[in-house]
Order: structure tokens, then C-alpha cells, then sequence
């Protein structure tokens, strides 16, 4: 039986944003979905080539949509109250959700919050189980000054994905690959190797 | 030659997994503290939606919630809620849970917005406690949560919006199921907000008169909010722990799908909630004639329903079990939903008594003609349907057994 293997990663931060050509609809998001629809976009596969049924998105979130709840709230005082459009980003699978409508993807979702270490190990579940084909997994970190101070986090805005599959052509997932970043290092120092001994 | 090894590859795993049972449930929730009270809810159709007064400005669209937490003010609402429920879901598995490790006992909390309290009280300049703040974080809530009911093993937070409850059931039964640990506490907490009426008000969702489940006249829904808590483990477990009781409630399958339609609004013809119905069923082993009820999502939204309707009509076509929907009687309890309506089914298969739909009056044109208004004894409850739907396009069925 093939293995599962990772054939692409990516990341993508707040400096990537300006450039992103990902149309009107992108500019009305929060901005954990918009990290997090680019690192996807990203990755550069072709999802409309598959079986989009049998495309599963997991993702973590390091703060959830904190940022967000924040600025929603700032509108409490408004005459009308509070946005509705920052309201439905309050969730933080509302990310998970532009995703699969922009790639019409409709297979199983899962989002976690807080740790990623279970997200890759998730993600294979989840095709070993023959739930979904392959899986788009997403860490996304969005931490701004406000929540920092309210959490103690560290401030970022990044998110990192990897597409997972079953397949020849990849990097071979293990036991021990527990998030994207350390398989991101391991698939560049393989392609480093690689290229050093052409 | 590869299809048949992969094949029987599969087949090896799967007759390998072990099957999951409920050990035991708590519930805090509108109609009062502990499961009995659902109980009794469910048998006489009593609601818990009623006006509440801290709502009661112009700024909401209606000020009819569930209230569980009826008396004193409270700066992490979430715990309280989350940890009552523990307390009673652990007090049923005692049993269990004394013959686990504590390193062996999983944790996984659905919520879709842990202590969002702390987040007004910080907007206003309200006194907010540390542990308030820092149940902000779901993660957080879940760690401290863990750790006051000895859940040593696996830890994690599931918030895929209104459907994170029957997620967070899935996600405990992979545990146990890949062997990660031999028991898992699930909880489901949201607790009734400002911040949460603002923006159903802002979407105009409310229901001004209380939620109505697949009514005619049907306008929104009403929030309400819940703890609720369920103990997974292994059939071998319970049985070795509770010798007297025959046939406990199994987790036979689940499935769960996305819509890719619309970010806040479900799809027109059910299809993705169709298809993670099917998922569920086939993941149970379960054929459409076995199943004798169905616990819909049911917000009393106008699309909601009739999406739903839509999906169950493409699954069962003319021959749809009983159905009812709980939220009338419990308001929309979020992150919860899926735990506390999944006790429901448990009450339903024990008592063999079929739910009704508190709000329901007149049933919509295209609602199920097997809609249940009023609540009722059943002959046979063996096989329970267990389904939500949320925010972001996402589904989730869940399928209950009882052999």
C-alpha cells in the first residue's frame, strides 16, 4: 500500500498579502483566513484535477480568532452594532470554510486550537482511515499586539500548510512528524542534499 | 492485486478497532443542572427558552435565551459550565475511570468561544479574574480542565462552529480507537454572551417569539447556553467495570463534510449535510431501515431547515424515521450543541421514548412528514441519527447503536 507523503508545502505572512491576486472576495476577510486561503494557494496543486469530495482541511490555530473577536467587539458602540461580516469570522474555522468554497472542496474538516502537534497525525488518520484521499493541513498563527497583551503570546502573522496524500513522489510522513514547520526544515534539507550531490 | 491486499488491509483494521461505548454524561443546560433534568425535559416537552433580562435592551433582535447558569454573577462562565457537567459524566464512569490511568484518560473540549466573558469584561475595564482571562484561549480552558478531572493523556480543542460537538466525539473516539488512550472525558461548552446575541442580532437571526423548529412560521434562533459531557471507552472496559448493565450505547460512525457554498448560510439542496449522513451510516455499518430516530440540528432558521429537510429527503426519500429538534427547548447552545443533543439521543434509546420539537406548532410545507411535535413512547430505539451543521459550510452526523 503507498505511504503517506507530503508533496507540497508553503507559508505565507502578513508581507505576502499585498501581492496576493486572490481577487475581491479576499480583501472582506479576516486576516487568519486570508494567511490562511494564501498558504493553500500556495501550495500549488491542482485540487480541480482530483476527487474534491475526498479532500479533507485540517488546521490549527494558535489563538483562535481572538484577533478578530477583538476587532468585532470594538463595534459593540456603533449605532448599528456590531459588523456582521467580522461576526461570522469569529469562528476560527470560518478560515477552513474559504477555503473549501474557493477550491469547492467538500470533504471533512477539522480545526483545533492552540496545539499543532496532533494536526499531521490527524491529517493521516484520517486517510488511513479512508475518510478523505488527502488532506490540506494549515497551521496559522495570528497574534497581534492586543492579544498578546491580553495572552502573553508572542506576536506573528503567518500560517504554514502542507499537502498530504497517498502516493510515491514525496516526502515520506512519520510517527514523529508532528507539525508543518519541522517537516518543511526536513523536506528543504532533503531537496538541499539532494542537490549538493548533482 | 494491490486493490485486493489494500483491501484486506483495510478489512484487518477495521475488524481491529475497538468499539467505543458511553460511559457516562453530564449535562448543565437551560431546562436544569444534571441529565435527569434533560430527562424530564424530554419526556414532558418542557422548554427552558424564557426572556432574559440582561438581554433585554434594543440593541438585540429578541431577549428569549436558554439560561443555565440561573443564579450569580460569574467572570469564567465557561469553566463553571464545562466543569459541573464533567463532574456528573465522571461521577457516572466512576467505575471507569478508576481502572484507567490518569496518563490513559484523553481530553477533547468543543467550543466555539471558550470564556468570550473575560473579552467583554476587558473591553469595559471590568474586573476579570486570571483564570477567566485565560480561558479565553479554548486550549487553555482545556488544559485546566483536564487537569481537575486527572485527564493525563491526550489533550485537544476542537471549534469547527456549531458542529464542534459531534467533532469533539469523533476526535475522543480516534483516540481510544488508535490506541492514544483508554478512556476520553469530551466536554462542549459555550455560555450565553453579549458578544454572540450582537451578532446574531446583527445578522437578524433571532426568532423575536422563540425558536421554532421546522415551523411555518419559523424566524431564527435562539441562543442558549450549556455544559455538557460525555465519557467514551472501550466496550471491554465497561462491561469488565459494569457487570449488570447488558448492552450499553455504542458510537457506530461518523461523517462529516463541507458545503463550499456560502460562509455564514448553508447550501439550498442539503447535499453536503446528505453526504455526511452517508458517511455516518456507512462508517456504522448502519442501513437506512435500522434507523429508528433522527435528533436534527434544527435552529429554526428558515434556510437551516429547509436544508435540512432537503438533505434528509435526498437520504431517506418517503421513508424518513421519526424526527424532532431539541433547540427549542434548549436554545442554540454553539460549541455544545452536538454533545448535549448527543445525551439527548442517549436519554432517547435508554427511555425508548422519541423526543418531540418544543416551538414547533404548524410543520413547513416541505418539512419531514415524520416530524415529531409532541415527545412519545417508542417500541424499539436501537439505531439514533445524530446530526449538525454550522457556520463555514461544515456538517457532522453522528450514529448511536444499542444492541
Amino acid at each position: 500500500m503507498n505511504e503517506v507523503l507530503v508533496t507540497a508545502t508553503s507559508a505565507a505572512t502578513q508581507a505576502d498579502l499585498p501581492n496576493a491576486k486572490m481577487g475581491s472576495r479576499f480583501g472582506r476577510m479576516d486576516l487568519l483566513s486570508q494567511l490562511a486561503l494564501l498558504s493553500v494557494e500556495s501550495l500549488g496543486v491542482n485540487f480541480e484535477s482530483m476527487d474534491r469530495t475526498r479532500i479533507a482541511i485540517c488546521m490549527a490555530v494558535t489563538a483562535g480568532s481572538l484577533p478578530t473577536d477583538i476587532e468585532y467587539w470594538k463595534g459593540r458602540r456603533e449605532p448599528g452594532g456590531p459588523s456582521p461580516t467580522l461576526f461570522a469570522y469569529t469562528l476560527p474555522s470560518s478560515a477552513i470554510g474559504e477555503i473549501a468554497i474557493r477550491y469547492r472542496l467538500t470533504g471533512p474538516n477539522l480545526c483545533f486550537v492552540g496545539s499543532r502537534a496532533n494536526l499531521l497525525n490527524e491529517a493521516r488518520d484520517l486517510i488511513d482511515r479512508e475518510e478523505a484521499d488527502a488532506c490540506i493541513c494549515i497551521e496559522c498563527d495570528v497574534v497581534t499586539a492586543a492579544i498578546a497583551t491580553i495572552t502573553g503570546l508572542p506576536t506573528k502573522a503567518q500560517a504554514r500548510a502542507a499537502f498530504l496524500m497517498r502516493g510515491t513522489n514525496g516526502f515520506l510522513l512519520k510517527e514523529n512528524h508532528r507539525d508543518i514547520e519541522s517537516v518543511c526544515a526536513l523536506v528543504s534539507a532533503a531537496e538541499a542534499a539532494r542537490n549538493s550531490s548533482r | 492485486m494491490h486493490d485486493v491486499n489494500h483491501a484486506a488491509d483495510r478489512n484487518a483494521r477495521v475488524s481491529a478497532i475497538p468499539e467505543i461505548v458511553i460511559a457516562g454524561c453530564g449535562a448543565i443546560t437551560a431546562v436544569g443542572d444534571g441529565v435527569e433534568a434533560l430527562r424530564t425535559a424530554m419526556r414532558t416537552g418542557r422548554s427552558g427558552l424564557r426572556k432574559c433580562e440582561r438581554y433585554s435592551d434594543t440593541r438585540f433582535q429578541s431577549s428569549i435565551a436558554g439560561v443555565a447558569l440561573q443564579n450569580g454573577e460569574y467572570d469564567d462562565p465557561a469553566y463553571e459550565l464545562a466543569s459541573r457537567a464533567l463532574a456528573e459524566a465522571c461521577g457516572q464512569a466512576q467505575a471507569v475511570l478508576t481502572s484507567v490511568a490518569p496518563e490513559r484518560i484523553g481530553f477533547v473540549l468543543a467550543t466555539t468561544k471558550a470564556n468570550i466573558e473575560a473579552l467583554e469584561r476587558i473591553s469595559d475595564e471590568r474586573k476579570c479574574s486570571e483564570e477567566g482571562r485565560r480561558h479565553l484561549q479554548g486550549d487553555l480552558l482545556a488544559a485546566d480542565l483536564a487537569v481537575e478531572y486527572r485527564a493525563k493523556g491526550p489533550k485537544q480543542c476542537v471549534s469547527n462552529a456549531c458542529v464542534s460537538g459531534l467533532i469533539a466525539i469523533q476526535q475522543g473516539a480516534r483516540l481510544i480507537q488508535r490506541g492514544e488512550a483508554d478512556a476520553v472525558l469530551v466536554a462542549g461548552v459555550d455560555h450565553l454572551s453579549a458578544f454572540v446575541m450582537a451578532g446574531f442580532s446583527s445578522l437578524k437571526a433571532l426568532d423575536p417569539v422563540g425558536c421554532r423548529p421546522f415551523d411555518r412560521d419559523r424566524a431564527g434562533l435562539s441562543p442558549g447556553e450549556a455544559g455538557a459531557a460525555i465519557v467514551l471507552t472501550k466496550k471491554i472496559f465497561f462491561q469488565s467495570n459494569h457487570p449488570t448493565i447488558q448492552s450499553p450505547i455504542f458510537l457506530q460512525g461518523w461523517g462529516n463534510s463541507n458545503d463550499a457554498n456560502h460562509i455564514t448560510g448553508p447550501s439550498r439542496d442539503g447535499s453536503g449535510l446528505a453526504a455526511a449522513i452517508r458517511a455516518a451510516l456507512t462508517s456504522a455499518k448502519v442501513k437506512l431501515e435500522e434507523i429508528d430516530y433522527i435528533n436534527a440540528h434544527g435552529t429554526g432558521t428558515p434556510f437551516n431547515d429547509a436544508m435540512e429537510s432537503a438533505a434528509l429527503r435526498t437520504v431517506f426519500g418517503d421513508s424518513c424515521p421519526p424526527v424532532s429538534g431539541s433547540k427549542g427547548m434548549l436554545g442554540h447552545t454553539l460549541g455544545a450543541a452536538g454533545v448535549v443533543e448527543t445525551i439527548l439521543c442517549v436519554l432517547a434509546i435508554r427511555e425508548r421514548w422519541l423526543p418531540g420539537t418544543p416551538g414547533l406548532n404548524v410543520p413547513a410545507e416541505l418539512a419531514p412528514g415524520s416530524l415529531m411535535r409532541e415527545s412519545r413512547p417508542a417500541n424499539r430505539i436501537n439505531h439514533v441519527l445524530k446530526m449538525n451543521t454550522g457556520f463555514g459550510g461544515v456538517n457532522g452526523a453522528l450514529v448511536l447503536g444499542y444492541e
